[in-house]
């Protein structure tokens, strides 16, 4: 599974009542912006990799955030990381992310599935952790 | 693979250009990259010496047990002879059998020299599989790493171009709120539309003015009935 494939297999797609709004992100590295409907905010972007499909959505930046009650933030957020379905909690520079990786062999359906419960999960996680910002 | 991590979380920690982070890494990648195949080098030399050792260790294997076998015969032969009272001829086959024998002592010797080194060829390619696959993980971490960088750097720049900025966690949030009351309203809407539909808000709304046809019908009947009796 390669963006372009992907590009034309969520363009006319749905799965679960959810269509898929697909956008290229220009620039050296393949990857797409993909918008949920019913969850138009929270964006996913899906890059793939020869080991994975990273799809990840952005919940806030650091700047963001109450630096008082940072260690108390990252305390929960570790803790909800694991019972979250198909999503874990992480950084990268300055942008806390939610993300998942699926193997580079998944369907349609698996990716799709990702999507909706990722942007959905953002949009969970953002009200979850409101109180947290500055 | 605890190098490589401690190494991406020090180039995280400094804050440093995300970009700039990525062609360190990009650096790292090579390197690894040229360990991944030394690695594989190494285990397909070791992999095809140990194929033929373990060649050698059976033809030697075969060798020994025709020594043997041969110095069997030659003892049945030299037991003949001597029933026969041929001691001469005897002794002629006994001399062979010496020689079976040694040459029997020397092939097993070497075969030992030989499973010893098998032995150590084969840890050393179990080492080099262990590396190889310790190579390939570290090297999915980089890579993945800067990946990563390298899409992050490539959205905000994009999105930074595109729009004023990424949009702040408080705009998100205040965009789904606004939807979620946008989704409430026509809940309800459509939940008014539906008792437009079927009548259910006019009779309501008589009800409230203290018309209830339903209650009208009924006293409209015992009226009736109260009539037919007094006749």
């Amino acid at each position: 599974m390669d963006t372009q494939s992907l590009t034309l297999a969520l363009g006319d797609a749905t799965h679960a009542g959810r269509t898929f709004d697909v956008m290229p992100v220009a620039g050296d590295e393949p990857v797409l912006q993909v918008t949920v409907s019913g969850a138009e905010e929270t964006p996913v972007y899906i890059t793939v990799t020869d080991t994975q499909i990273l799809c990840l959505a952005y919940l806030f930046d650091t700047q963001e955030l109450n630096p008082e009650r940072l260690h108390e933030l990252h305390e929960n957020m570790l803790r909800i990381s694991v019972p979250m379905p198909l999503s874990a909690l992480g950084k990268t520079g300055d942008h806390y992310v939610v993300y998942g990786a699926l193997s580079p062999t998944s369907g349609t359906a698996e990716i799709m599935q990702e999507l909706v419960t990722l942007a959905e999960n953002a949009i969970d996680l953002l009200q979850t952790f409101e109180d947290y910002l500055a | 693979m605890r190098t490589v991590l401690k190494k991406i979380l020090t180039a995280m920690r400094g804050g440093v250009n995300e970009l700039g982070e990525a062609v360190v890494d990009g650096q790292g990648n090579r390197i690894l990259e040229q360990e991944l195949r030394d690695a594989e080098q190494e285990l397909k030399q070791a992999k095809q010496e140990l194929a033929a050792l373990m060649a050698e260790a059976a033809s030697l294997a075969r060798q020994i047990r025709v020594e043997q076998d041969s110095a069997g015969k030659r003892e049945q032969d030299a037991r003949k002879a001597l029933a026969a009272g041929q001691e001469e001829l005897a002794r002629e086959v006994a001399e062979r059998i010496v020689g079976h024998e040694r040459r029997a002592t020397e092939l097993t010797q070497t075969r030992e020299l030989l499973q010893q080194r098998i032995a150590g060829l084969k840890e050393r390619v179990q080492r080099a599989e262990k590396q190889l696959a310790d190579y390939r993980r570290e090297l999915q971490v980089v890579k993945t790493n800067e990946r990563v960088l390298r899409t992050t750097a490539q959205i905000d720049t994009n999105i930074n171009s595109n729009q004023s900025s990424l949009s702040t966690a408080k705009e998100t949030l205040e965009r789904i709120r606004d939807r979620q009351a946008r989704e409430e309203d026509r809940q309800t809407a459509s939940a008014s539309l539906e008792k437009e539909l079927t009548g259910a808000d006019l009779d309501e709304k008589l009800k409230a003015a203290g018309i209830d046809s339903e209650q009208d019908a009924v006293n409209d009947v015992l009226a009736r009935l109260k009539g037919n009796q007094a006749q």
